[in-house]
């Protein structure tokens, strides 16, 4: 992906006393790209993007879209984003239409019809009953109706499958997708691995407020694991143009991760005197495992000691 | 500006029955208080018109009176009561109350403030909204009033005019009140903590000013400090429709309290974290 990054942070640190909430982040979100968030519930994503939306003032650091600063520029920044929070809560004495009118309103009324054909058509909501009599799941597909609507650049959703049925969520991803094709930029925060996975083009993972990785989707689609019992020796190194990297050593056995082209591999592996090989692929939570599992290697304690 | 007058609406929408039940419940009092100020002025002719000229005199002094009071001055005595200044509080201490800190605890804050409203707009209609019911409220008494004393007799008639200057001055008593409240609602995330320092402070001062008036006490020279720092010295509707010499100064007094406080509560809130919810 060649695009310009639309979201830049450099070091953006938010503290509340003693602790650390986002440490550091330091990441850039290209224009048109659905951008993962990954991490466990206090890990900094919702921080992240209460900072992106100027909600929270950052203690160092800065975060830009399209060029504005996150928190002195909030409210040009916010007329660029839509926003569904992760804890969805609404004004249950008004009907589901009264609601989407009013917050229509707050962008000058733009997007209502669509966010009306949407609730209705799509995420099949009666729009004149009260809010208050909308179950947590239906509440969220009028939120998701809104954000969708929204004439903006860039969606930020947070955790937006999290109260949703398997066809709903479907439906979320669909529409995840639909924006990415009219251009729009996505920050997909979530906890559903296959779900994050399927829509994203990249995807960050977070840490006790730091960003411990970024994965490429696309790459990683291209990704073989393989899994290799030699006859003889292991080789030490292997030729720079396979793209191999060792995941694994084990006496003859190797784990290998393989990113590269696979004629250049079957013709290396040809040359090898194997006893047995396994080709497969790693999903996204064999990743997430990585720092987040319980082999996860705690680098804060690692330091400390 | 359709993002502005769409949230004045909803704070109409949201307001509109205790807005009501308020002007209603002043409606009343100030008719009430009418049909009072006109079964003692009976009272008093009666008792005066059965005396001799010397009779009546020494009566009205056993009264602490002078002469006769017009009959507006006895009904602005009640224009103090707990009552009349209860609601007007309440409606000061709600509006306050629920600007910041209701919104933050209920977690709603975030629906309006992800889109492109800015936090100065936001808490501009709040405090447009409430000033507007202060004024619709205390105006509400001052029309119970007006209406009351065309349907009971009243010796001295009442113009109606007369009525809006302690109307205004009610209104200007809740400005302070208002505008602590609303600054502590809009650095803190829940709302229960803004109601009750806004109503300990208001009852403080209440209490201050009750001390201070208790004539035994009038002796003591903290009672002076008493009567200084509480506010509600500077609501006087017996002198506001007498002299009305102190009106301006009581105005500009309680109008300026308030337009501090409110604007402490701008800077507080432009500049503060909005956590999720409470």
């Amino acid at each position: 992906m060649t695009s310009k990054a639309l979201l830049a942070t450099r070091d953006l640190t938010k503290t509340y006393g003693d602790f650390t909430a986002l440490r550091q982040l330091t990441l850039d979100v290209r224009q048109g790209e659905v951008f993962g968030l990954l991490g466990p519930n206090g890990s900094g994503k919702t921080t992240t993007l209460r900072l992106l939306l100027g909600l929270l003032h950052p203690t160092s650091g800065q975060a830009t879209i399209f060029g504005l600063d996150c928190w002195r520029q909030s409210l040009q920044v916010r007329r660029l984003v839509s926003y569904l929070p992760g804890e969805l809560r609404m004004y249950g004495s008004m009907s589901g239409l009264a609601l989407l009118r009013f917050l229509s309103d707050l962008r000058e009324g733009d997007g209502l019809d669509r966010a009306v054909a949407l609730a209705e058509q799509v995420m099949q909501l009666n729009l004149r009953k009260k809010v208050r009599a909308y179950s947590t799941g239906m509440k969220q597909k009028l939120a998701l109706a809104l954000a969708f609507s929204d004439p903006v650049d860039v969606l930020i959703l947070d955790e937006p499958t999290s109260s949703l049925d398997p066809s709903a969520r479907g439906e979320v991803l669909r529409l995840v997708r639909e924006a990415r094709s009219l251009g729009q930029t996505v920050i997909f925060s979530g906890h559903v691995l296959p779900e994050v996975e399927a829509v994203s083009d990249r995807v960050a993972i977070l840490r006790r407020g730091r960003l411990m990785h970024i994965e490429d989707m696309h790459a990683r689609r291209s990704l073989r694991m393989l899994l290799i019992k030699f006859a003889d020796k292991v080789p030490a190194e292997f030729p720079a143009e396979l793209e191999l990297t060792v995941r694994e050593r084990n006496d003859q056995t190797l784990l290998l991760e393989h990113r590269g082209q696979i004629g250049p591999l079957l013709h290396w592996l040809d040359m090898m005197t194997i006893l047995d090989l396994a080709i497969g692929t790693e999903d996204l939570h064999s990743l997430y495992d990585r720092f987040h599992g319980p082999d996860a290697i705690d680098e804060e304690m690692v330091m400390s000691s | 500006m359709k993002p502005f007058f769409a949230l004045l609406r909803k704070h109409v929408h949201d307001t509109r029955g205790t807005l009501l039940l308020s002007a209603a419940a002043l409606f009343g009092l100030g008719w009430l208080f009418v049909f009072v100020t006109s079964l003692n002025e009976t009272e008093i002719l009666r008792v005066l018109s059965s005396e001799t000229e010397n009779n009546r005199f020494r009566w009205l002094r056993n009264m602490g009176l002078e002469e006769q009071p017009p009959s507006v001055s006895i009904m602005m005595s009640f224009w103090s009561h707990p009552l009349i200044i209860s609601i007007i509080a309440m409606w000061a201490i709600g509006r306050g109350s629920s600007a910041v800190g209701a919104e933050v605890e209920r977690g709603t804050l975030d629906l309006i403030l992800s889109r492109p409203v800015s936090r100065a707009s936001y808490l501009l209609t709040h405090v447009l909204m409430a000033i507007f019911g202060l004024f619709f409220v205390a105006l509400a008494l001052a029309v119970g009033a007006g209406i009351g004393a065309h349907y009971n007799y009243l010796r001295v008639p009442i113009a109606f005019w007369t009525l809006v200057k302690p109307a205004l001055n009610l209104a200007a008593l809740g400005l302070p009140i208002y505008g602590y409240t609303l600054l502590v609602s809009a650095v803190d995330h829940v709302r229960w903590r803004a109601t009750m320092i806004g109503s300990a402070v208001t009852l403080a001062g209440f209490i201050a000013w009750v001390v201070s008036v208790i004539p035994v006490l009038q002796k003591y020279t903290w009672r002076v400090y008493l009567e200084r720092v509480s506010i509600f010295k500077l609501y006087n509707p017996v002198d506001d429709v007498s002299t009305g010499e102190s009106l301006l100064f009581n105005l500009a007094v309680l109008a300026a309290i308030g337009a501090g406080c409110i604007l402490l509560s701008f800077l507080a809130f432009i500049r503060r974290d909005l956590p999720a919810n409470g």
